[in-house]
């Protein structure tokens, strides 16, 4: 015969939270290429490019301090970045679908998808500010050149340098994923209001300082802010992005 | 003692102005065999992705285990569906979704799993994206059987399968069963295929339900009525047709109920055939537009 629930049939056993959040990680994890691989064979082509250029410049002669100089300009070292927005992309788009049909929830998703972002966030800024370190202390691998120890890296030893790329990082991650919850939950029509109302920000932004004439005083704010504290404002707008994200992605439907 | 796994009453899901569920009332029972049967576009997969809280409904009640499906992790623990049109992350092959499958299933059984993957020559190591339309429905098939979900929907399982890989799947999805009951849902528009393993029929059409009831019920529900054209049309005059064909002289009509002995014996009289109407001749004719078609033959003819 046929019973009439007045309970839940749902067992009560407990599993733990974490258990439904760390599989999600390992779901991520599952193929390391994305997450790992291919940022490292990234990096690791640019350094080797640098390593060549530095052996081909020194060997024809030319001053090796005015190559490291000049080096400190290049971008080298952040060539994984964009890559790892798309990163964050597809970790949205592809696996949240395939998370969901296997009975993950949508929060757990995006909790579990946070967590491996801290966890890739965390390492590549170890990384990263040791292998400026490394490049330092061996005279640029040896033959002069700067790649790691560019741009902002290298000036304020490694504690700003693994701050600073750990903002980067949760920052670029972030950005793509949340993003994408947008996307699947509102699809085309909400990627537009997403980008009109990011112009209009920008533009009211702009309108605002020029009109009342602020333009020194927000240069001059921002100069003071030192790298430490634009990489402060980096790190707010992925916190952001990851809180923004998790309140979208609870009603987002994938295809 | 059965229990009901899922109860749904008014669901209705609209996307815009088209309304692809149309307030349905259903309930499935643990531990049977459900088709869900239609035409493509029907709302089969709609009710499924509802079912299992992929996407949200606009109205009506849904329980599934007795909560809402959607955002409850204790629901979805036990749910297994690989859509049709199910989308993998990119860098996975097949093994990729074997090896995280028994972190969400927790009745996952990796050596059935393994053997299936044996039955159905699938390629461990392709990338899924370049798997044909028949591998890529053996790897929903192998996780919906290895999961042992105590709800678990197969959804159009049969896609590009040969005819070897339909057998195995039929003979493996009953062998497993008879060992570990659990409530299965079918939905597939190739109905004959399924016809035998199916215990209960919803027949869903434009988004609402047309058919619900048990599979054997229907099964000798309908006959279709052949032979004169006079002699056919007095025997079904006051009966419920749901089909008719005809060349020349000859008729050939479907009609719905059972025929009592009387029924047969006045059949023989007048010389007429009878014959059992399948599973799916029975859903053409009343999910086909066919049926208008004869409504207005009716109307001239008489």
């Amino acid at each position: 015969m046929t019973a009439v629930m007045d309970r839940p049939l749902v067992g009560t056993e407990p599993r733990s939270r974490f258990q439904e959040i760390w599989r999600i990680v390992r779901l991520h994890a599952v193929t390391p290429s994305v997450f790992f691989g291919i940022p490292w064979i990234i990096l690791g082509g640019a350094w080797l490019v640098m390593l060549v250029i530095g052996i081909i410049v020194t060997g024809a002669g030319a001053d090796p301090v005015a190559m490291g100089e000049g080096m400190r300009y290049s971008w080298a070292v952040l060539s994984p970045q964009w890559y790892l927005i798309a990163v964050g992309v597809q970790a949205i788009g592809m696996t949240l679908s395939f998370a969901l049909g296997f009975g993950a929830t949508r929060r757990d998703f995006w909790l579990g998808t946070s967590l491996m972002f801290g966890i890739v966030s965390l390492l590549n800024a170890i990384a990263i500010a040791t292998l400026v370190q490394i490049e330092k202390a061996t005279g640029g691998w040896w033959v002069g050149i700067s790649m790691f120890d560019a741009l902002w890296y290298g000036q304020d030893g490694w504690l700003v340098d693994f701050y600073t790329t750990l903002a980067l990082q949760l920052f670029v991650l972030f950005i793509g994923a949340s993003v994408t919850t947008v996307y699947l939950r509102w699809r085309m029509r909400g990627m537009l209001a997403l980008a009109a109302g990011a112009i209009a920000l920008v533009l009211g932004v702009v309108a605002t300082f020029t009109f009342t004439e602020s333009w020194p005083a927000v240069f001059d704010w921002f100069m003071g802010l030192g790298v430490v504290g634009v990489f402060t404002l980096v790190l707010g707008l992925a916190a952001i992005c990851a809180i923004g994200g998790y309140l979208v992605i609870r009603r987002a439907t994938p295809r | 003692m059965t229990r009901t796994v899922v109860r749904a009453s008014g669901l209705t899901k609209r996307y815009g102005s088209f309304t692809a569920v149309d307030a349905v009332d259903f309930s499935l029972e643990e531990n049977r065999i459900y088709g869900l049967l239609g035409r493509n576009g029907a709302g089969k997969t709609t009710v499924m992705q509802m079912l299992t809280g992929q996407i949200f409904p606009n109205g009506g009640e849904l329980e599934v285990f007795g909560r809402a499906p959607a955002e409850h992790a204790d629901v979805l623990r036990r749910i297994c569906f690989i859509a049709e049109s199910q989308r993998y992350p990119d860098s996975f092959n097949a093994s990729h979704v074997f090896t995280a499958a028994p972190w969400f299933f927790e009745s996952w059984d990796a050596a059935f799993a393994e053997r299936l993957v044996d039955d159905f020559r699938l390629p461990l190591k392709r990338y899924i994206k370049k798997l044909s339309r028949g591998q890529l429905s053996a790897v929903g098939v192998i996780v919906g059987l290895a999961s042992r979900a105590p709800l678990t929907f197969f959804d159009e399982p049969y896609l590009g399968l040969d005819a070897v890989a339909r057998q195995i799947f039929y003979d493996r999805l009953l062998e497993d069963y008879a060992e570990h009951p659990r409530t299965i849902v079918l939905s597939t528009h190739l109905i004959d295929e399924v016809a035998n393993l199916l215990e209960h029929l919803l027949v869903i059409d434009q988004g609402r339900i047309l058919l619900d009831r048990d599979a054997d019920e229907v099964r000798g529900s309908a006959t279709t009525v052949a032979g004169g054209r006079a002699a056919v049309e007095s025997f079904v005059a006051d009966r419920a047709v749901i089909g008719r064909e005809g060349i020349g002289g000859l008729a050939s009509v479907t009609i719905d109920g059972r025929l009592s002995q009387a029924d047969r014996i006045q059949a023989a009289e007048l010389g007429l055939e009878l014959a059992p109407v399948s599973l799916q001749q029975l859903i053409v004719h009343m999910t086909g537009t066919d049926l208008r078609a004869d409504a207005i033959e009716q109307e001239v003819a008489a």
